[in-house]
Order: C-alpha cells, then sequence, then structure tokens
C-alpha cells in the first residue's frame, strides 16, 4: 500500500510552501515540486513516483503537471500572480467557510481515483482548465481531470449523443444557460440544489451579479453555476468621439448632439456620419454578420425586443417576428451594415475584432474580450496572437448598448452531468472553479474568453488594476448587466436560432425583410409545432417568468440592479 | 505391416480414415464459410443492423425535444417532403453535381488529351495536377474560405490588379458568387480525378487505331470524334459515375465555406441532413430525408451503372 503522510503534517507542509511562495522566497517551480513531494498532487501518483519526487527526481507526469502548472502562474508581484496567490491561499487556509476551501476540503482524499472529464470549447476556452484550474485542483485534491475540446455547437449536441448512449463520457459540462431547459429536460443535466446547500457558502451564491444568479435556474431548480459574463456592450473610439471638428459637423448636419448613440437609429446615423467623414481611414462600425459568426441572432433578439418585439403570441404560440417591430429591427440592421467597414457583412467575429482593433471602426458591440484587447492587455499572451496588437489603446470608451437593453449573449454554465458516475466530486470541482477567489483568476487570465460575472470581479482592486480604464471597463459591464436581457431560454432555442441567422443573412443577401420575416415565423411555427404547442406554451410562460426576458423586466426594472462605484 | 493387428483394429483404422476424409471433405467444402463468418458478422453488426435501425427510426418519433419514441407512420417522411428547406437542398445539389462533375469533365478530358503525349516537364505538371486529390475536402474548404474571404482574403485585391478597378466580390455570401466559390473549390480539387481516369483510358486506346485513320485521311478532330471518343466511353462512364457518387454528398467545402448560408441558398442535402440530425437533434426527421434522398441517388445511380455495363459488353 502507498505510504500516507499524516494530514496535519500534510496541511502544514503546504501551507509552509505557500508561505514562501507568496514571500517570495520561493520560485513557482520549487513550489509546485514542493506541493507534488507534499502529496497534494502525488497522492494520485504512484508510490514509486512520489518517492521519486521526494528524492529531488521527478516523475515524467509529474514534470508534464509541474510544466503545465508553471506556465500560468504568474510572478506574485504582478495583479495576476496577486490574484493566484490570493486563489490557492482561499482554497488552502482562509476563510474555511468559503466555497473554494470547502470545495477543497470535501474532495481532497476522497476522490484519488477520480478522474473528472470535462467539456470545454475548444481553443482558448479549454487552455484555462489545462494551464490553471485543472492542474491546481489535482495538487490540492488528488483528482484527475481530463479537457474535452468540442466546437461550440458540439457541446450541445455531443452532451446529448453521449447521455442517449448512456456512456458517462462526460462529468461537467459547460453549455449555454439558453440550452438549460432542453438538457435538463432530456435529463442531460442534473440539478445542483442539494449540493449547494450542503457545500457551498450563501454569500458567495450572492455575489453573483443577480442577472447571472438566476440565469442557472429552470423550473424552481439551479442547474449549475453561472460561468462567463457575456454581456453585450459598445466599445466606442473616445478619440473620434471626441473631435471637436466632427462634432460641429455632425450637430450642424443633423441638429443633434454628437455623442455616443443610445438609441439603435442614432447608433445608424452616427455610423453613417463618420464613414461620411472618415473613410477609408476609419468607418462608423463594424459587426460580425457572417452565417455562424456568430452574431445575428444576438443582434436580432436584442434590437427586436428594444422596438417593442415579443416572439410569440402568449396564447396561441404563434410567431410575432413578421411585425412592424421586426420590419423596423431588420431595417435598422441594413442600415448599420451600410455604414460599416467594407465587407462588413462577411465579417465573423474574429474578423470584426481584428478590424476594430487596427483601428478601422469608431463602434463595435461585442462581447467582453474587446475591452482586454483593446488595450493590448490580452495580447500579452501568445495563444491570442491571432488577433494584431491594438492600436486603439488609451482610446476606447465603453457604454451600454443603444436601447439600453443589450443581449446577455450566451455565456456559460458550468452544470453536471446526469450520468456523471462521480456527481458529487464534479460538482465540488463546479463549485471551487466558479467560487469567487478561483474565478476572478480565470476572468483575469490574459487569454481568457471568460468575462467578469461576480460582484467581486467588477470590484476587485486588482482587476481594477490592470489597465488604467479597467476600472470603467468593469462598472459599464456591471450596469450593462443591470440592463441586459437573456437569449430566449426554452426548449428550441437551438432551432429558433438557427432561423434567425438564416433569415438575417438572406436579408445582407438581399432578401426582402418582410418576405424573410415571414419565413421565419414559418419556420418558428414548425419548430413549434414539432415539439408541441402546448410544451412549448408552458416554456415560454417560465421564460416570462425570469428575470431579463424582455426591457420590462431587467435587473434593473425588477429593483435589483447592481449599482457600484 | 506388423501381423498383430486384428480385424478390430483394421476396421477401427478404416473408420479413422474415413472419418478423416469425411472432415476433409466437410471442410473443403465450408472452409469458406468459416473463414468469412467473423467478416460477415462485423458487416452485419456495423452495416446491416444499423440500417435496419434507421428503418424504425424513421418511423418513430426520435427526437431529442420531444419525449419517447412514438409510432408516428409516414408523419417524418411527411415533414421533410414539405420542408421547403429540404426541397431547395435537393435543386441546389443537383445544380452543384451538374456544374462540378461537367467542368471537371470538359477540363479533365482537356488536361488528358494535353498530357496524352510525353513532353518535358509532363510529370511535373501531373504531379501539381494530381496534389490537390490528397488533400482533405475540409482542408480544401477552409483554404478556399481564407482565399476568398472578404475583405481580408486575397482573390480581389488580385483581381482589382489584375483588371485595374476595384473588385468588392462577397464570394462567400452572395448569390451567384457563393455558387461560384463553391464550384471553384471542388472543380480545383476533383478535375485531376478525371484527368488521371481518362488518362488511363487514353493510354488504353491501340495506336494502330489512330494509324490507320491517318491513312484512311482522318484528320485531328475525326480522329477525336470517331476513335477516342469512343475508345474512351466506358472510362468517362466510370470517372463520371464516381464523380457524380461524391458530388451528391458534397459536405465539406460547403461547411467550410459558407455553412450553408445566406440563409439556406448553399444547402446541399447531405448539409441539410447533417444540419437536421446532427445540429437540430430531429433524428428521425433526418432519418426518414436520408432513406428519401438515397433512393432517389439510386434510381441515377443505378441507371447509370446499367449504361456503364452495356457499354462494357459491347
Amino acid at each position: 500500500m502507498d505510504e500516507m503522510i499524516p494530514n496535519e503534517e500534510h496541511e502544514r507542509a503546504l501551507a509552509r510552501e505557500l508561505d514562501a511562495w507568496l514571500a517570495g522566497d520561493h520560485s513557482r517551480r520549487h513550489v509546485l515540486a514542493a506541493l507534488l513531494g507534499i502529496g497534494a498532487g502525488a497522492a494520485v501518483l504512484p508510490a514509486t513516483a512520489r518517492a521519486a519526487s521526494r528524492a529531488g527526481f521527478l516523475g515524467r507526469q509529474q514534470e508534464q503537471l509541474l510544466e503545465q502548472a508553471a506556465a500560468e502562474l504568474a510572478s506574485p508581484d504582478t495583479p495576476l500572480g496577486k490574484a493566484q496567490a490570493d486563489a490557492v491561499a482561499a482554497s488552502t487556509k482562509a476563510p474555511t467557510d468559503g466555497s473554494a476551501y470547502r470545495a477543497v476540503a470535501a474532495a481532497k482524499g476522497k476522490y484519488n481515483n477520480v478522474s473528472l472529464a470535462l467539456t470545454y470549447e475548444a481553443g482558448l476556452q479549454a487552455l484555462e482548465p489545462r494551464n490553471f484550474s485543472g492542474p491546481l485542483w489535482q495538487q490540492l485534491t488528488g483528482m484527475n481531470y481530463s479537457v474535452v475540446e468540442l466546437a461550440h455547437p458540439d457541446l450541445y449536441s455531443k452532451a446529448i449523443t453521449e447521455h442517449i448512449a448512456g456512456s458517462g463520457a462526460y462529468d461537467v459540462l459547460d453549455i449555454e444557460p439558453a440550452w438549460i431547459p432542453s438538457l435538463a429536460n432530456g435529463g442531460v443535466i442534473a440539478p445542483v440544489d442539494e449540493y449547494v446547500k450542503k457545500y457551498m457558502n450563501e454569500a458567495d451564491l450572492n455575489d453573483y451579479h443577480p442577472l447571472f444568479k438566476y440565469l442557472p435556474l429552470y423550473k424552481g431548480k439551479r442547474w449549475g453555476f453561472f460561468d462567463d459574463g457575456d454581456q453585450l456592450e459598445l466599445y466606442y473610439r473616445t478619440d473620434v468621439f471626441g473631435d471637436p471638428k466632427l462634432k460641429s459637423a455632425y450637430e450642424a448636419k443633423y441638429k443633434q448632439p454628437y455623442r455616443v448613440p443610445t438609441t439603435w437609429d442614432e447608433y445608424s446615423q452616427v455610423a453613417q456620419f463618420i464613414t461620411d467623414q472618415l473613410a477609408p481611414n476609419v468607418y462608423g462600425a463594424v459587426h460580425f454578420r457572417k452565417f455562424g459568426s456568430p452574431g445575428n441572432q444576438y443582434a436580432f433578439c436584442q434590437e427586436f425586443r428594444v422596438n417593442g418585439g415579443v416572439f410569440f403570441d402568449a396564447k396561441t404560440m404563434q410567431a410575432q417576428l413578421a411585425t412592424p417591430a421586426g420590419i423596423k429591427t431588420l431595417e435598422q440592421m441594413i442600415a448599420a451594415n451600410k455604414a460599416s467597414v467594407p465587407g462588413n457583412n462577411d465579417l465573423d467575429a474574429v474578423a470584426a475584432w481584428v478590424a476594430w482593433l487596427t483601428g478601422k471602426s469608431a463602434m463595435h458591440f461585442s462581447w467582453p474580450p474587446t475591452g482586454r484587447m483593446s488595450e493590448n492587455y490580452s495580447q500579452r499572451s501568445k495563444a491570442i496572437n491571432f488577433v494584431p496588437a491594438s492600436k486603439i489603446a488609451g482610446k476606447v470608451g465603453y457604454a451600454i448598448m443603444p436601447g439600453k437593453n443589450g443581449e446577455m449573449a450566451s455565456g456559460f454554465v458550468k452544470a453536471i452531468s446526469a450520468d456523471s458516475r462521480n456527481p458529487e466530486a464534479a460538482y465540488l470541482f463546479a463549485q471551487w472553479q466558479s467560487s469567487p477567489p478561483i474565478s476572478l483568476v480565470r476572468v483575469m487570465l490574459p487569454y481568457t474568453l471568460r468575462d467578469p460575472y461576480r460582484i467581486s470581479h467588477y470590484t476587485s482592486p486588482i482587476y481594477r488594476s490592470l489597465w488604467p480604464s479597467a476600472k470603467d471597463y468593469l462598472l459599464n459591464l456591471a450596469n450593462a448587466a443591470n440592463f441586459g436581457i437573456t437569449d430566449l431560454i426554452m426548449p428550441g432555442w437551438q432551432d429558433y436560432a438557427l432561423t434567425l441567422d438564416r433569415m438575417c443573412t438572406a436579408v445582407w443577401a438581399g432578401k426582402d425583410p418582410k418576405a424573410a420575416l415571414e419565413g421565419a415565423d414559418a419556420e418558428w411555427n414548425a419548430t413549434t409545432r414539432k415539439i408541441g404547442v402546448d410544451a412549448q406554451r408552458a416554456a415560454y410562460q417560465e421564460f416570462l417568468k425570469g428575470v431579463a426576458c424582455y426591457p420590462d423586466h431587467t435587473v434593473d426594472a425588477m429593483g435589483q440592479a447592481v449599482h457600484l462605484t | 505391416m506388423s501381423g498383430g493387428i486384428g480385424a478390430h483394429g483394421l476396421a477401427t483404422r478404416a473408420a479413422r480414415r474415413d472419418g478423416r476424409a469425411l472432415l476433409a471433405t466437410w471442410s473443403e467444402q465450408h472452409i469458406k464459410w468459416l473463414l468469412v463468418a467473423p467478416a460477415i458478422v462485423l458487416i452485419l453488426a456495423i452495416t446491416v443492423y444499423p440500417l435496419g435501425y434507421s428503418v424504425w427510426v424513421a418511423f418513430v418519433n426520435f427526437d431529442f425535444l420531444i419525449p419517447g419514441h412514438a409510432f408516428v407512420g409516414l408523419g417524418n417522411f411527411a415533414a421533410v417532403l414539405g420542408d421547403p428547406v429540404a426541397l431547395h437542398s435537393v435543386v441546389v445539389t443537383a445544380i452543384f453535381t451538374v456544374a462540378d462533375v461537367g467542368i471537371e469533365f470538359v477540363l479533365g478530358l482537356a488536361l488528358a488529351l494535353a498530357l496524352e503525349k510525353t513532353f518535358r516537364g509532363r510529370g511535373v505538371l501531373m504531379a501539381i495536377f494530381v496534389v490537390p486529390l490528397f488533400i482533405a475536402p475540409v482542408i480544401v474548404g477552409q483554404f478556399w474560405s481564407l482565399l476568398l474571404q472578404r475583405p481580408f482574403g486575397p482573390m480581389d485585391y488580385i483581381l482589382s490588379v489584375i483588371l485595374r478597378h476595384p473588385v468588392t466580390i462577397s464570394w462567400l455570401t452572395e448569390f451567384p458568387w457563393d455558387f461560384i466559390g463553391i464550384i471553384l473549390a471542388d472543380v480545383w480539387q476533383w478535375t485531376s480525378f478525371i484527368l488521371v481516369i481518362l488518362l488511363a483510358g487514353l493510354a488504353g486506346i491501340a495506336s494502330e487505331l489512330h494509324e490507320a485513320a491517318a491513312i484512311d485521311g482522318a484528320g485531328g478532330w475525326q480522329n477525336f470524334r470517331f476513335i477516342t471518343l469512343p475508345q474512351l466511353v466506358p472510362m468517362i462512364l466510370l470517372a463520371v459515375t464516381f464523380r457524380l457518387l461524391g458530388a451528391v454528398n458534397l459536405f465539406d467545402t460547403i461547411f467550410m465555406m459558407t455553412g450553408g448560408g445566406p440563409g439556406t441558398s448553399t444547402y446541399t442535402t447531405a448539409y441539410y441532413l447533417y444540419q437536421t440530425g446532427f445540429q437540430q437533434f430531429h433524428l428521425s426527421q433526418a432519418t426518414a430525408g436520408s432513406w428519401l434522398f438515397l433512393i432517389l441517388v439510386s434510381v441515377a445511380i443505378f441507371l447509370l451503372v446499367r449504361r456503364l455495363l452495356k457499354v462494357e459488353e459491347a
């Protein structure tokens, strides 16, 4: 049998090493080697490997772990390093009633032979568990893990196919909040309420922005932890909007103030004006409008609801897209496209970032990584060198979306697979990973595509120190979430969204908006009939009960807005 | 032989000999079945069983969003036939198939005729032409997508330089350029398939036929029209049949270049079935669609193969 280190001795040795690292006495490599030797990670390794580790000869597996983890631990004197030190301390020392500490304490030594399979969107999203939270969790608890990288649509489809096959292939699933009804009804994911009661500190649950605290709820149960604040906001060039010549020219032409637009009509008008004045050097805006980019469904849904549109007649469940609100929305989007960089309709999200970062556009609404890339914070990581260095650093302002209500476009929830053979272990990992101190690191990693979603993220002095206007960025994100509206969270969202994307791209290619909307209505009705009108009526009622379904149900409208300074 | 063996012993030996002979005879007659049995079981398990299972799926509800597997009769087939996107995808598939195979045949034949005789650099040219065949279609799709994407792809810039005026074609998002872009990618990859087969066919034509025709005063066109083409027909039918089989399944390049868009304008049947089955999880509808499409394609392929066999018999 393997020789075990007594628990108290283990704790003391672990604390000594961590203190030494925080004090800067030991190198990261030394600390990680010591952690492995102490047994935090080595608990899962063969005795011979641990013996070799203690003797100073690391096994190949340990070396790999070391290299993997070492890659992401920043120097303790950097903001990221400080956040990482806090995360490790919160997992091992204090506060002992924190969700991070509780998860580690509950998992440590109990699941040495368990390996968790985590689904992640392939690429940058998967780097984080590969390089930071995965290895750290392994070292802290002795639990193994594997990251299963999947294309975004396959995060949904593979979860279902493995469930149908009953393979139990996955433990922790990264899913969109809008998929929760389908996956919950289909028995793919399991509710976590019992575990929350048992292991989570309620203060950490209340640390979520109210919008994101609400999102994993469905039919009165919690189906995981929100984990990615994908709130759309408007990024604009302060130099272009601060230009006195442009200001006077605009005000002379339109008899209106030259400002960051607050309505969608104003948005396309200002964008067109800037294009007329500054193209080909700078255009008014840039969007990701290519089929599957994926932007059309989100852009349409937010503008449509701001224009007073409703998705369905709540009684008959007939689709309500081909209405004046729908036509107005498409007309506004066409006007915005015309005012944008050439080839706007051919761009996906990354290509739109390239245009924005190279200074070709005065406005761009997108996901929060835009703010970090704009200040060249993200580009310090080699992993994100597929976007160019920002030419607009220090010239970027942040605003909530025109029309006030921006889409909380997609996002991620960490859910527990109903087929997991180790649901409690999977839960503990998810709780730890999304806990305040750990999640703060994860939303701060330069290459991360995970975005702030906790009050403690928005108010973190460490995050606010990342670049000069980081505080404004965080405050605006929190405020945007106050007014944010969610995707259509109900079964069939995949089909409804696909229809919207098809409709929009057909219109960009020249199809008549009214005919396109009528076609989309027909497709939505077919989808509703296929799933069942009564079932969908009940699901829509559930959606209507939720926070942020429409502009009159936002967090702000419900009196739960978070006002931060 | 030892004189100690009695009648009983002899009888036993004879019985053993007979037994071995019987076993040998049986083995000779049946060993082939034993040898192929594992393969047959494997084929039954991985093809026949799923095929039978798919028949069941086509007649029941097998949709992730709808609980249970209730029998729905022809409902899934009706859903496909009533779906305008499905019907549109059949038309798009027909357009791509005819355009792709037609252009590839004309170009492949022309290249085969040009490369029939040996000349300096022929080997290098052949290698260049054949390289695309070894590239996975999904890579071809990505390559052409990068080449054609506006505004960063170089195609518009190159055309602007050549034509000396700005070219702003949205190759992947506007009709008819999206069709042209996909056909370009397919022709780039598969023309050499036709070329290789037809070149082999040309090499098989006896030179005496051309010599005899020359003595009779036949010109180049007459030579081609009355000797080369008729001799080449079996190979042409073979190449076209294989390409048709590939073209009707066009998926990878569509997936990478347009994702079926804009709207559903470049949805082929294969893409429609993938989208319906594996993205939207309407598995029973997708399965019913697969059967309908299989029947449709089978008729076309059956006619082609029958024609091919007739030519071979002749």
